[in-house]
């Protein structure tokens, strides 16, 4: 019973009965006590889980009608509601928050029986590339623990890079879950914008942000997208993808298709390792029948500062409510007077949120909407019809997912438009809405460097099909725990 | 010149649930914090579900306000804190990036002046503050959310209004255009609001907000154009500011311009994508739009020839013009029409009695029957529909119970005015000297048989009696 | 550039006390001079692209009671209500 299986494999070796979901379900546990008090990729976990395994396990012996994830573990990012579990997106403002439901894509893989092992860490609000910025300390990069996992989905990467979770959920608003899984050597997609219900996700940036699905394997994040995705009346921004399974025909190869290269990601900036992966890259893609080609897209020169000011404002509107009157911790009202009362609770906010709610109430307030919000909005819509146009002549758009190595903890903290670059590569993809995924190929003196494949808007399908050749050219070695 | 605009608020109390969540849009009658959910509470990772009908009812007021209504329309995001807000930002609409709120331009006529809409919006309404304890220092702040999320329209008009009494006649057709539109009941307490701006000649602009009645608006209308043309005697500055409504001391106060400082930062709801207006649906809606009060009163006269004063009367209650349309016939219509405005309005006036009632539109229209078939006389008939109210007993059982016969039967009426003529000998011998007070023998034959007795042949026996003596 | 004194305002309004200014203040300005960069993209006649949807999508008006007591669940006085601070 090897922990570094994927869900595919769990599931297939389950039901051969080479195990009980019980004993992978303890052996993870006692892993996840060996290690994490190291790599801090857990915030809590779920006391209850080790029940809820055997009681699976009975009704499988009971012969009763089982879910296909069969007791299969998944970690869920603490910005994702659980119910009845604490969820508290890293954040002192939620210390006490326990979501008194489910969030759709927890109740769509609870139907399905998996197993949710425990949240994870984040960047506070999932502000953030590092998981610096959580209130309850970093987590640590298992094939390097000195350098960071990359964030905001930084647990939920470390939880599966370090064999502490077969799977997890993560969401990415400007890469936060293409960024970790590049960093941590495993594959993270977001979706196209809609296909994910957002219910259940504590909003950052709402007309931006995806739940992304993150694993081992291309076919484990397939075979967890068909289970997660689809449209929710609870999530009126969700598009029908009339129950697409994306496992299927997911190797038949990418013969014929045309790549297009982005040359503002392989520019200045890029580190040459990362740059000389990305050239390997490519040429594994023409080995497997595809035509590359360089494209260029204008305005991922401004994504940056457009994703900057739209998301800020957005959070500056999305984190509002939290002036702990209705939930969030422990702090006595008696005495104070509603605005005082209210600014002194908010100081429990980290300082990258405290930064960026300032910045989001600047750039939309009166007198510099036009300058900085509606010309990012404009920016926004002018990249959205360039990258049509670019699928018009290509099928996948490729760049790699971080134009950096990792680095170490302390590094960039300190420059925030240094931090704000890592995010250079992936931002595009959520600002256009379109689905993309990085999928993990080579390992340079020791770190992690990922590819990312874009597509056009709904076709996941297609995008599994060009990450999965690509990762069946790749020989990786094994995470060093 | 003077100039008033108004800013109303429009429950839409006729909607089953919320604006965003299928919480009960009237939130009367609940426990505090008992009409609630994740939703309409803002609770994390909750997000807004747009109600369908809301959007249809609201673009039906527009309509009848006679507004353009877009073919998409959006929503965005007013920030501000406050514990009755929830979000600490609420879900409005507004025409940043052209028109996308639910109508613009409308109009309508008050008394020959023509009142310009400039615009009206789908909103949600705040929780409510409530406080507990007397002592101002001592009191506690307490919020109930059962009202967050109800669904609002608002209704912006221009600074066209040229006097308080404008403006209430203004706010009584808005009431009963509402009311007839079936999307709204104006007599639920606090289901309409209004905020006023007054300007004089020569004065800036002033806001008043607070306002918590249509009786407090007028009053405090009158409030603040005195304050304003005293100011301008004294040849003092009126500054464009925002003042509230004192309801303990019936006055405005400058609201410390705190809201000038104030900044919405307005932008989008992402959350909800824009709405698409079909064609199709503008047209379906004003096929299943109620017909206007105006079209009905000018039905009354042109088809039943009922008198305008009744008409109007009728046409502006949505309540009993829709027991007019089920009781009247081509035949009885005028008559149907008399009993509700003269009798059956005076005494089932109030909502609970007319919840109580037991009166069918079949009723009104047997008992106007009666009456033209000459069965009962019209002096009874305000006896029968008070039983009828009371009991819901058929008109032909009350009349039989009650004896309320209509007695036009000459024989027998000839019998009782010879009964009378005896026992009036004195009133007799006046009725022939002064014939006009031949009423009060009338009067007595009508006693005598309990008002049964058909008044005009009764008259006409009299006189020929009287002649005959 | 943005003043200090803008930032601070800024700050009031949305309901945050700084601290330490200085290390923050810095900051954003960085952070806010990073966005100039947008003055140099050619976007002027740009029309947004906005999402969409039909009225047929949007939900029915039914009331359905949430099945649970949510006061329990959250900060409450009595058991009733939500307590706000004293409103000046």
């Amino acid at each position: 019973m090897n922990l570094s299986i994927s869900a595919l494999e769990y599931i297939d070796a389950i039901k051969n009965g080479d195990f009980t979901i019980e004993e992978f379900t303890s052996k993870t546990l006692d892993h996840i006590k060996k290690i994490d008090g190291k790599l801090h990729a857990y915030l809590s976990l779920n006391e209850k889980v080790l029940d809820q395994a055997k009681e699976l396990d009975k009704k499988r012996k009971a012969k009763e009608k089982i879910g296909s994830c069969i007791g299969m573990p998944v970690a869920i990012k603490d910005n994702i509601c659980v119910k009845d579990t604490k969820t508290t997106c890293a954040s002192k403002m939620l210390e006490k928050y326990v979501a008194p439901f489910d969030a759709t894509v927890i109740a769509r893989l609870r139907k399905q029986d998996a197993l949710f092992i425990g949240k994870t860490n984040l960047d506070e609000f999932a502000m953030g590339t590092t998981t610096e910025f959580s209130a309850y300390g970093p987590s640590k990069n298992p094939w390097n623990p000195e350098y960071v996992p990359g964030g905001s989905s930084g647990g939920s990467a470390v939880a599966v890079s370090a064999l502490e979770s077969i799977t997890s959920l993560g969401s990415d608003t400007g890469g936060s879950v293409r960024n970790p899984a590049s960093f941590c050597s495993i594959v993270g997609l977001k979706p196209t914008y809609g296909l994910v219900s957002r219910y259940g996700l504590i909003s950052y940036a709402n007309s931006i942000e995806q739940i992304g699905p993150m694993a081992r394997t291309v076919k484990d994040v397939a075979f967890l997208l068909n289970i997660i995705s689809g449209i929710d009346p609870n999530d009126n921004t969700t598009i029908d993808n009339h129950g697409e399974d994306y496992l299927k025909d997911i190797d038949v190869g990418i013969d014929g298709k045309k790549i297009g290269i982005i040359s503002e990601m392989v520019g200045k900036g890029t580190d040459k390792e990362v740059s000389s992966a990305t050239k390997k890259a490519l040429s594994k893609f023409e080995d497997l029948g595809a035509k590359c080609e360089e494209i260029s897209i204008d305005m991922v020169d401004y994504s940056v500062a457009s994703y900057y000011t739209i998301t800020s404002t957005e959070a500056g509107s999305n984190l509002a409510r939290y002036d702990n009157l209705r939930y969030g911790f422990d702090f006595d009202l008696e005495g104070y007077e509603f605005n005082s009362y209210i600014a002194k609770t908010r100081k429990n906010f980290g300082p990258e949120v405290t930064r960026r709610l300032i910045i989001g109430g600047f750039v939309p307030s009166a007198g510099h909407t036009g300058r900085y919000f509606l010309k990012a909005l404009k920016v926004k819509s002018r990249l959205t019809k360039e990258i049509n146009s670019a699928f018009k002549k290509v099928d996948f758009l490729v760049a790699p997912t971080v134009p950096i190595l990792p680095f170490k903890f302390g590094e960039k903290i300190d420059d925030p438009v240094a931090m704000f670059l890592i995010d250079f590569n992936t931002v595009t993809a959520n600002l256009t809405g379109k689905p993309a995924i990085s999928v993990p190929f080579e390992i340079s003196n020791g770190l992690p460097i990922g590819i990312q494949i874009i597509a056009d808007s709904m076709q996941e399908k297609l995008l599994f099909q060009a990450a999965y050749a690509l990762e069946s050219t790749t020989n990786l070695p094994k995470v060093p725990l | 010149m003077t100039k008033i605009g108004l800013e109303i608020h429009c429950q839409l109390t006729k909607l089953e649930s919320k604006l965003f969540c299928s919480c009960k849009a009237d939130y009367r009658g609940f426990e505090p914090n008992t009409n609630i959910c994740p939703v309409c509470v803002g609770l994390p990772g909750s997000l807004p579900r747009l109600n369908k009908k809301a959007i249809e009812k609201a673009t039906i007021i527009a309509m009848a306000l006679n507004c353009q209504t877009p073919s998409k329309i959006a929503f965005f995001r007013k920030n501000y804190f406050y514990p009755d807000l929830p979000k600490n930002f609420q879900i409005t609409q507004l025409n940043i990036y052209g028109p996308t709120s639910i109508g613009q331009e409308g109009k309508i006529s008050v008394e020959g002046k023509e009142i310009r809409i400039r615009r009206i919006q789908l909103e949600e309404d705040p929780g409510r503050l409530i406080y507990e304890g007397s002592s101002e220092r001592t009191q506690i702040t307490l919020v109930d959310y059962n009202r967050a999320g109800t669904p609002l329209v608002e209704i912006v008009t221009e600074p066209d209004f040229e006097n308080p009494k404008q403006v209430r006649l203004f706010l009584n057709i808005l009431s009963d255009l509402l009311e007839n539109l079936g999307v709204s009941d104006p007599s639920l307490e606090g289901a309409m609001r209004a905020d006023a701006n007054v300007s004089i000649e020569g004065g800036s602009k002033v806001e008043i907000k607070n306002i918590n009645s249509f009786y407090d608006l007028e009053k405090a209308l009158h409030f603040e154009l005195t304050r304003q043309q005293s100011l301008a005697e004294r040849k003092i500055e009126i500054i464009q500011e925002t003042r509230h409504w004192d309801d303990r001391r019936k006055i405005t106060i400058s609201a410390r311009s705190k809201e000038g400082e104030e900044d919405y930062r307005y932008f989008l709801e992402g959350d909800i994508p824009w709405v698409m207006i079909a064609p199709q649906v503008i047209s379906r809606l004003k096929k299943e739009m109620p017909e206007s009060i105006s079209s009905k009163r000018e039905r009354y006269i042109k088809d039943y020839d009922i008198p305008a004063q009744v008409a109007d009367v009728l046409s502006s209650d949505k309540f009993y013009s829709d027991l007019f349309e089920h009781a009247h016939n081509e035949k009885n219509a005028k008559e149907v029409a008399n009993l509700i405005t003269t009798d059956l309005m005076g005494f089932v006036d109030t909502k609970e009695k007319r919840k109580e009632s037991m009166l069918t539109a079949k009723h009104l229209s047997d008992l106007a029957n009666s009456i033209i078939e000459n069965k009962i006389t019209r002096n009874s008939s305000k006896t029968v529909l008070q039983t009828i109210v009371k009991t819901g007993k058929s008109v032909s059982q009350i009349i039989s119970e009650l004896d309320l016969g209509h007695v036009s039967d000459e024989k027998e009426l000839a019998r009782v005015i010879d009964e009378i003529i005896k026992e009036e000998t004195k009133a007799v011998e006046e009725a022939k000297q002064k014939p006009e007070t031949i009423n009060y023998l009338v009067g007595k034959v009508m006693k005598k048989t309990k008002g049964k007795a058909d008044a005009a042949l009764t008259l006409n026996l009299l006189k020929k009696k009287l002649s005959e003596y | 550039m943005v003043s200090k004194e803008e930032i601070e305002h800024v700050a009031k309004l949305m309901k945050i006390e700084l601290d330490d200014h200085t290390v923050h203040i810095e900051r954003v300005q960085k952070m806010i001079e990073y966005f100039d960069i947008l003055d140099k993209a050619a976007t002027e006649s740009e029309e947004l692209i906005v999402k969409e949807q039909p009225l047929e999508n949007l939900r029915e008006d039914k009331y359905e009671p949430y099945k649970d007591k949510l006061i329990d669940k959250l900060k409450h006085y009595k058991e009733k209500f939500v307590r706000a601070p004293k409103m000046v």
